[in-house]
């Protein structure tokens, strides 16, 4: 008989790029686990996360780990992520005009200001750590932007922002302090800019958001409080820990980095080949709200799929030929999601990443690592926490 | 072949917008436009790739 392997996603050992997930995947399109069934094939994940018969399966997380009251589970049971159907596309909608393609566009200028900032800051050292002086300053500074918080903000908002991720780690339960410290700071700080948009409207996302509120009263100033510090929550460390994952693919790819500097024009396309082989959210999760039966496996009500998705981005039946390429057009990538609950920040670093990737690239032409720096596990939601860089200083502009 | 959308599925997240402009459009409420149904070998590709990237799989292209 066959072996069946079983994964233990929470192992620190465990890397969800490794060999045995993807020989595992040619035998099955599904896995055990320790955490629920890991789907590894692309068609069935694509079909899974878009199957109405799941519901996002991360509301009952902090259930699951032994916290069932306070602060944390009260705001978690009311996140985006964690509702659905009628209250969820009610919020979703009010939300979706300052996240629209045409909105984030508009911001482009200011992102490579901001990036040419950044880079300026360190460029004639030829070294940096990527993830202080550019990943973590960079995201956190575009939430500012959108929330309307003021930038020098960004130091206290990137440290609340990540002490909310440790709601996402294996010692939740241990750092529950520090996570219930990070959202009543958040809160506050949010607060205050939504009373300060109350008496002086600006053209920004909160002004916006209380307009919706007054003309047909459908958010109210809680659930506006608890959008707001979502929104941080989940733009800040996802955009910083992809960007650092970007540069370590690109840089084992020195001739794609080569070519991303010349052609700025390829950042859109390099950021859906970086996330196809290389995502920060490695899995994502559904849990079914009804008996499932799909290609021969049985999902009870209430049994937790998890969507694996670089194993998905590197199957071989989906993508032919998947070997690294900036150039390539393949089948949508699973990095933001998908089905009702698609990453709704999704244009914001889609456009921030597309424009800093090419300015990084032309002024860190022959960037390498220097040391093996520091990583999260290769599971979860995985990327650098140090990760210095060397390099000889390329031009600022071309030409 | 025409294009057709299911607005039940619909999110109005305009990412079909931003593959194939000339086809989809988020009017100014945020409501979901076909600005051309028509299926041609031009944008062929395009929409192949909007009714692929759709989140809610809100769209298809049906026989006329
Ligand atoms: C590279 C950066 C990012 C990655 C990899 C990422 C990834 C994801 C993923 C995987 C989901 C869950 C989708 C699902 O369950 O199908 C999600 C949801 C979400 N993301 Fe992002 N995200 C990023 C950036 C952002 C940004 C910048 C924002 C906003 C400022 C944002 C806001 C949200 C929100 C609000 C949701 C919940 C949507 C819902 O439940 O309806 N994300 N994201
Ligand atoms: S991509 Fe799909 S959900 Fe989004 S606007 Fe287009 S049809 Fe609607």
């Amino acid at each position: 008989m066959a072996h069946t392997p079983h994964f233990d996603l929470s192992d620190p050992a465990f890397d969800v790029t490794s060999d045995v997930v993807h020989a595992a995947r040619d035998q099955q399109w599904y896995v055990e686990t320790n955490w629920g069934w890991a789907v590894l094939r692309y068609a069935e994940a694509n079909a899974i996360l878009k199957d109405r018969r799941f519901r996002q399966g991360n509301a009952r997380w902090p259930e699951q780990n032994g916290i069932h009251s306070g602060m944390f589970s009260d705001w978690w049971a009311e996140v985006l992520l964690s509702i659905e159907g009628d209250d969820h596309a009610r919020i979703r909608r009010l939300l979706m005009p300052a996240f629209r393609n045409k909105a984030i566009a508009a911001m482009r200028p200011r992102f490579q200001a901001l990036a040419d900032e950044l880079i300026d800051g360190f460029v004639e050292r030829g070294e940096v750590e990527f993830v202080s002086e550019f990943a973590e300053p960079y995201a956190s500074r575009i939430i500012c932007v959108l929330l309307g918080l003021p930038e020098e903000d960004w130091p206290q908002v990137a440290h609340w922002a990540d002490d909310l991720g440790r709601s996402f780690g294996i010692s939740v339960a241990a750092d529950l302090p520090r996570i219930e410290a990070a959202l009543d700071g958040l809160h506050r700080h949010l607060d205050a800019v939504v009373t300060d948009r109350q008496a002086t409207p600006r053209d920004d996302l909160v002004t916006t958001l209380l307009q919706a509120q007054e003309t047909d009263g459908t958010l109210t100033r809680h659930e506006l409080g608890v959008a707001l510090v979502f929104l941080a929550f989940a733009g800040m460390e996802t955009t910083r820990n992809q960007l650092g994952l970007a540069l370590q693919t690109l840089l084992s790819h020195p001739d794609q980095w080569r070519l991303l500097g010349e052609r700025p024009d390829l950042g859109g396309q390099a950021v859906e080949e970086i996330m196809r082989v290389n995502p920060t959210v490695t899995w994502i999760t559904r849990e079914a709200v009804e008996d499932v039966d799909l290609h021969g496996l049985h999902i009870p009500a209430g049994g937790i799929v998890q969507v694996l998705s670089h194993a998905a981005g590197t199957d071989p039946a989906a993508m032919p030929d998947p070997g690294f390429d900036i150039t390539a057009v393949r089948p949508p990538h699973l990095g933001f999601g998908s089905g009702v609950h698609h990453c709704l920040g999704h244009f914001v670093a889609r456009t921030d990443m597309a424009v800093a990737l090419p300015l990084l690239a032309r002024r860190m032409p022959d960037a390498r690592a220097d040391g093996p720096g520091e990583w999260l596990p290769v599971s979860g939601n995985t990327g650098p926490v140090r990760y210095p860089i060397r390099f000889t200083p390329g031009p600022r502009s071309g030409g | 072949m025409k294009v057709k959308v299911d607005f039940d599925r619909c999110q109005s997240n305009g990412l079909c917008e931003a593959i194939a402009p000339a086809t989809f459009e988020l009017d100014d409420d945020d409501y979901l436009q076909i600005l051309d149904d028509e299926v041609t070998e031009q944008n062929r590709e395009a929409i192949e790739r909007a009714v692929a990237s759709c989140p809610t799989s809100a769209i298809s292209i049906v026989e006329d």
